[in-house]
């Protein structure tokens, strides 16, 4: 991400107005479409799924596939060792990795964009150490601290997300805090300040809404590094084996020697699954960037 | 193109250069002593996987780690060997005497044994050895709990070792046997070391000591090389040279035997050895397993003075619920599904991989899978169900809602609590389970706050540690110190028998005491045995024979090997060399892979289409 | 970006950098990243000790062991010391250069640290190296043609590379090259830093480590290398409607030359700071692919001490982490100066 800034309508621009253009810009956009059209296709999946997967297809005391069996009758892409068909699991997983990778983003965004926002806006002591507190947290290597933190706050989906929330933070705020100072130095907020609006106000009502479409930017690529990091910690064993997530199913396939047996149907599933679905978020959050900025085509 | 993309070239080379250099100047460096292991081309070297444990250190007064005892197993002498079914047999000594009382050993060592520098090894490097674990806290670290009984050992001359204990004890002639007893180091050389042992690494090489092999070089998570003593006196190892190579995944090793990079792995899984059965070019071996798999379960948690600690659900307390999830676990089903059915279902304390002290309950003891009798006896003493199917404990009106802690880092924890959890669900228990990383469920273990708790433990062929931590004496002190307890169970008439066969001396009289102190155990339902793991190994039949011993019992398993000694040493290289390199049985998979990356590729395409159309919006 | 000055930079760079300017910069920066390590420190000691461990009970575990040990050991790993105790000794410790004791190898974490960092090293700058290399090229290629076929497939196929999770990939790789998958045979070793069979020096060495670096190199390259393209990319995009390009082109310089001389030297600038920042990263990357594939070094290290998991261990690793990183920050501050004359100027 680059601390660029982005030509946002004035706040007092119909903003109706403004969505809809967006909307038609967006759909210019064929590769942001697509990634768009899967996650809707796996987000219904995930929400659907309880309607056609129970307890009978997921209950390893209920199911009665065959072991460990490459794609057969009944299970198109062949069972795990339990018996249960990956299919199944794979669009189970997606429940878990899916709100893993939103909850995560959600506290990551409320954090950043929270701290980035005061630093912009007081830019006194408090903006000052604010900032300090961001570069150290910078400076801390991401993937080691939030093994550290799972493993210091207990195994499993709770702990993680927080990892991923405390470590990865830093970005948003940094850009939030630039593109506040560029809103700041923007004639209309000196306006509202002698029509005699508070601090408060001034960050929520003026800044915010100017700064909210490159929050949204910023965190559809956060949920794709956020689902990526998931599927990270659980397989190096800091996740809770016993759930059905996407980094679960591989770190049980590669624990269980899938390799050796040249499982694919247990061990390509999943993965794909990741890779469609980070795609798919990079992709959404690459078309919006260019359709709000269109000289700022810049990865994550 | 043109120069500057070259200029980048050089850069990149230069980084690489770079890189490479400290390597090429290590090896540069360590050229000189390696060069004289360069070997002739004749000469056969068994290439092994090391101990998936690893090995912590090469100090044989610190280490804990299987690979660290596998390579002083082979290094270093020890007083007696032992035979492939777990019998005493003589290596350094060559017999022993007890007195009347049966306080005092007498060993006879054998004379002219030397060192692998050519120093003579007498009984003053054993007693040396004892002493010192005896008497220095430091040096008692790894092994001290070994010798704690042992009153004095001396060497009254260099043939003849003395050893008196505090308190008659069985098993002196398992405490100095290879990888689970201690080894006995030169004494010409650890002398000086001694005063600062906790610094050394004992990286020296080759090391000084004696055994089937010397250790010639060892790098820590790569590899550890060794060289064969053909003088050695219980057999001339089969190869000239050993390697003992780390691999972290088992996967890799696997690709690595397939590949022909090595001979032999020790432990393999049952997905991958199912899967290697299958390919004609290995020789699949199971060994009958040397340790169990099972449920630990918190009976009201207590210190030694009857303190309660912790933090268990207290109808645990009661040996009908107890009762209960045993009735409610289905031990074949776990045998048939965790590990497809390479083990054997589980009921007594010690594993069968020593039948001397195997037990079993008798016909029509053993508790049953039956999930109806389960609800039955929990009804009938007054568990009744809550409004969401969980029974609520009558006395103190907790719900009967437990936790199970699992280990991270096991496949077998997890898939075990899967359906320990679908059973229990069924009569009425909910289970909530807890993943922990290994020391996170140490910690909870000793202050006794946990419900249920998966376990595991391996023993060697003397029972009398794994049998200790049963008894009250490893119960904690009431601060929460100390004790080594597993499931804080204690039973007078239990330690009785403990002290009992610690002090007789008759196999078969001590085997009926342990088998008592089982029965005990089994009908309390505190430990509960899930199963016994096959130990499975992998060879290849083109590159080595002789390396697994015993004789395979009916349903065609071998006695346990883990202990590597005979089998490393008894290993020659397989005379007609089969050139049938390792053919891939994998038919129809192969084609899926290819598929697999066609997908990707696919992907790939699709993303580029797309890109293609929008390209026209990227030229401004 | 530096599109104002007709001049590009790489002429500026030829005169030098003023010292005296540059000596006060160096020593704030110097200050910063000192403050930033200690609170590293600070960091690094508050979540290890919050860890809960009985270290003791895992390390003995398959050993008997009696309770005279336990309580032995416990001293010995000097668990039972007061909290602000061990806070000193730490901070005492690392300033001196020593991480600690670690509880499963028993010995300092230095010298372990010290024994692995060679094959991180060895492993991280090769795929360092490649991936910058790779991406800087096809970024520089597909930026000044873009929209072109070359800049599609270039562009997606890192994307999409990106979006796969390192592990999983390392994972499919090994089974592709190494276990072999029908008609391919195993091409590759599946793990580890050398054949121990043969011998460890002199040149056969050389080709055996490299062998084995492959794939771990491999897998890293292709995950990483997408960032590089996608910020060259942008550099040279952004480059191209400069005027000063205009000026070299009507000088009638040759497409070639005005790319080579002109846009990437300029365009190389925002792509400086990144790489630097990036390689700090890249070293804690190295935890997932050298657990895959049993790569010797300080990753692999981290995933050992995770099992246990030994604290100091966990700790010594993680400030070496940090270390680099802000390490590598601090280079991408000077080399940004040395290359930008606009921040020289201020």
């Amino acid at each position: 991400m680059t601390a660029a800034t982005y030509t946002s309508a004035a706040p007092k621009a119909p903003r109706r107005h403004a969505f809809s253009r967006f909307c038609r810009a967006y759909a210019k956009r064929p590769a942001g479409l697509a990634g768009l059209g899967l996650l809707i296709a796996f987000g219904a999946l995930a929400l659907a799924a309880p309607l056609f997967i129970g307890d009978d297809q997921l209950n390893v005391i209920k199911v009665d596939g065959p072991q460990l069996s490459p794609p057969v009758d009944g299970y198109p892409l062949g069972t795990d060792q339990a018996g249960r068909s990956i299919l199944l699991l794979v669009i189970w997983g997606a429940r878990e990795s899916l709100s893993i990778g939103l909850i995560a983003t959600a506290l990551t965004v409320v954090l950043g964009s929270a701290v980035g926002l005061l630093a912009g806006h007081y830019q006194g002591w408090v903006g000052k150490i604010l900032m300090h507190v961001t570069d150290w947290f910078i400076a801390l290597p991401s993937l080691p601290l939030a093994i550290s933190l799972s493993a210091v706050l207990g195994q499993g989906a709770a702990s993680i997300t927080i990892a991923i929330a405390v470590t990865s933070w830093t970005a948003t705020a940094r850009l939030v805090r630039a593109q506040t100072l560029a809103v700041e130095a923007r004639p209309f907020i000196e306006r509202a300040k002698v029509l005699g609006a508070g601090n408060t106000q001034i960050m929520i009502r003026h800044v915010l809404p100017n700064v909210m479409p490159l929050i949204l930017v910023s965190s559809t690529l956060t949920v794709a590094s956020a689902i990526l990091s998931e599927a990270t910690l659980t397989f190096l064993g800091l996740g809770d084996p016993t759930s059905v997530t996407w980094g679960s199913m591989l770190e049980a396939a590669f624990l269980g020697g899938a390799v050796t047996a040249g499982a694919w149907w247990y061990l390509m599933p999943p993965g794909i699954a990741i890779l469609i679905v980070v795609l798919g978020f990079t992709l959404v959050g690459r078309a919006v960037e260019h359709v709000l900025n269109p000289r700022m085509v810049v990865g994550r | 193109m043109g120069t500057g993309n070259s200029r980048r070239g050089l850069a990149a080379l230069a980084v690489c250069a770079l890189s490479l250099s400290p390597v090429a100047g290590a090896a540069a460096f360590a050229a000189p002593a390696a060069a004289s292991a360069a070997s002739a081309p004749q000469e056969t070297t068994l290439r092994v996987k090391m101990s998936g444990s690893g090995v912590d250190t090469l100090n044989p007064f610190l280490a804990f780690f299987d690979g660290a005892y596998d390579i002083f197993a082979g290094i270093y002498p020890t007083l007696n060997s032992l035979d492939e079914y777990g019998k005493p047999g003589p290596y350094l000594a060559e017999s022993w005497t007890q007195s009347e009382d049966k306080l005092t050993w007498t060993f006879t060592l054998r004379d002219g044994l030397k060192w692998s520098d050519g120093t003579p090894i007498t009984a003053d490097d054993a007693a040396w050895t004892l002493n010192l674990i005896m008497t220095d806290a430091v040096a008692g670290t790894a092994n001290g709990s070994l010798v704690s009984n042992f009153e004095s050992v001396s060497a009254p001359d260099p043939t003849t070792l003395v050893v008196t204990t505090k308190e008659p004890q069985a098993n002196v002639t398992y405490v100095s046997i290879p990888r689970s007893g201690i080894p006995i180091v030169p004494k010409h050389i650890w002398e000086s070391r001694a005063k600062d042992l906790k610094d050394v690494k004992n990286d020296t090489f080759p090391i000084v000591g004696h055994g089937p092999w010397t250790l010639t070089d060892y790098k820590p998570e790569q590899y550890a090389k060794f060289d064969a003593n053909k003088d050695f006196i219980l057999g001339k190892p089969g190869f000239d040279h050993m390697i003992q190579q780390s691999f972290k995944s088992v996967d890799a090793a696997v690709a690595a035997l397939r590949s022909g990079q090595l001979d032999y792995i020790n432990g393999v899984n049952a997905t991958q050895f199912t899967a290697l059965q299958a390919d004609k070019s290995l020789l699949t071996v199971q060994e009958v397993g040397n340790g169990w798999t099972g449920l630990e379960i918190n009976h009201n948690a207590r210190t030694r003075t009857g303190k309660k600690i912790g933090t268990g659900h207290p109808a645990l307390g009661d040996p009908v619920l107890r009762h209960a999830i045993a009735l409610a676990t289905d031990r074949k089903t776990l045998v048939d599904k965790v590990i497809n059915g390479l083990g054997v279902v589980g009921s007594g304390y010690l594993p069968p991989a020593w039948p001397q002290w195997s037990w079993k309950p008798a016909a029509g003891e053993e508790t049953p899978f039956d999930l109806a009798q389960a609800n039955k006896v929990l009804d009938d003493a007054g568990y009744t169900k809550g409004a969401d199917g969980v029974r609520v404990d009558p006395k103190s009106g907790k719900p009967l809602e437990l936790r199970l802690g699992i280990h991270s880092d096991d496949a077998i924890d997890a898939g075990i609590s899967n359906y320990l959890k679908g059973w229990l669900e069924t009569v009425g228990i909910k289970l909530e389970i807890q993943t922990l990383s290994m020391s996170a469920l140490n910690s909870d273990l000793a202050k006794g706050d946990w419900d249920l708790l998966m376990d595991g433990w391996t023993t060697g062929p003397d029972p009398t540690f794994l049998l200790g931590i049963q008894t009250c004496a490893a119960l904690p002190k009431d601060d929460g110190t100390a004790g080594n307890t597993d499931s804080f169970f204690c039973d007078k008439a239990y330690d009785e028998l403990f002290t009992k066969q610690l002090t007789t001396f008759d196999q078969d009289e001590r085997a009926k005491l342990v088998g008592e102190m089982q029965s005990i155990l089994y009908k309390a339902d505190v430990n509960q045995m899930h199963f016994y793991a096959n130990t499975l190994d992998v060879a290849r039949t083109d590159t080595v024979t002789g390396l697994i011993t015993g004789k395979p019992d009916a349903q065609g398993m071998y006695p346990a090997q883990s202990y590597s000694f005979w089998g490393y040493l008894k290993a020659t290289p397989a005379t007609a060399k089969t050139a049938a390199t390792s053919a891939k049985e994998e038919g129809g998979g192969s084609l899926v892979w290819i598929g697999g990356a066609v997908l990707l590729l696919a992907l790939v395409g699709g993303v580029i289409v797309l890109k293609r159309r929008s390209g026209a919006d990227d030229r401004e | 970006m530096s599109s104002l000055t007709t001049t590009s930079p790489a002429k500026v760079k030829a005169q030098g950098v003023k010292r005296s300017d540059f000596l006060p910069y160096l020593g704030g920066k110097l200050a910063a990243a000192l403050v930033s390590f200690l609170v590293t420190l600070v960091i690094g000691f508050v979540i290890f000790s919050l860890m809960p461990a009985d270290p003791v009970r895992t390390l003995t575990r398959g050993r008997p062991t009696s309770e005279a040990q336990l309580v032995q050991i416990r001293v010995q790993l000097g668990l039972d010391d007061p909290i602000w105790e061990r806070f000193l000794t730490f901070v005492g410790n690392t300033l001196k250069g020593e991480l600690g004791y670690s509880w499963q190898f028993q010995q300092s974490v230095s010298s372990l640290v010290a024994d692995r960092i060679g094959p991180t090293l060895l492993l991280m700058g090769t795929a360092a190296a490649l991936s910058i290399a790779l991406g800087l090229w096809l970024g520089i290629r597909s930026g000044w043609r873009h929209g072109s076929l070359f800049d599609r497939i270039a562009s997606s196929t890192s994307l999409a590379l990106w979006s796969v999770p390192t592990f999983w990939l390392g994972m499919i790789l090994l089974v592709a090259f190494s276990v072999g998958v029908g008609p391919i045979p195993s091409l590759l070793p599946a793990g580890g830093m050398s054949d121990p069979s043969l011998p460890q020096e002199g040149w056969a060495h050389v080709v055996d480590v490299a062998k084995h670096l492959v794939l771990p190199c491999l897998t890293m390259v292709l995950v990483v290398f997408a960032q590089y393209v996608t910020v060259m990319r942008t550099s040279i995009i952004d480059e191209m409607g400069s005027p000063y390009l205009l000026t070299a082109r009507a000088k009638g310089l040759t497409d070639d030359a005005v790319r080579r001389r002109h846009a990437v030297p300029n365009a190389l600038l925002p792509s400086v700071t990144m790489i630097f920042m990036h390689l700090g990263i890249l070293v804690s990357g190295a935890i997932t692919v050298e657990s895959v594939y049993s790569w010797p070094g300080l990753g692999y290290l981290t995933y050992e001490a995770l099992r246990i998991p030994d604290l100091p261990l966990l700790q010594g690793t993680f400030i070496v982490f940090s270390a680099s990183v802000i390490i590598m920050n601090l280079l991408a501050d000077v080399v940004y100066r040395f290359l930008d004359p606009r921040v020289r100027a201020q």
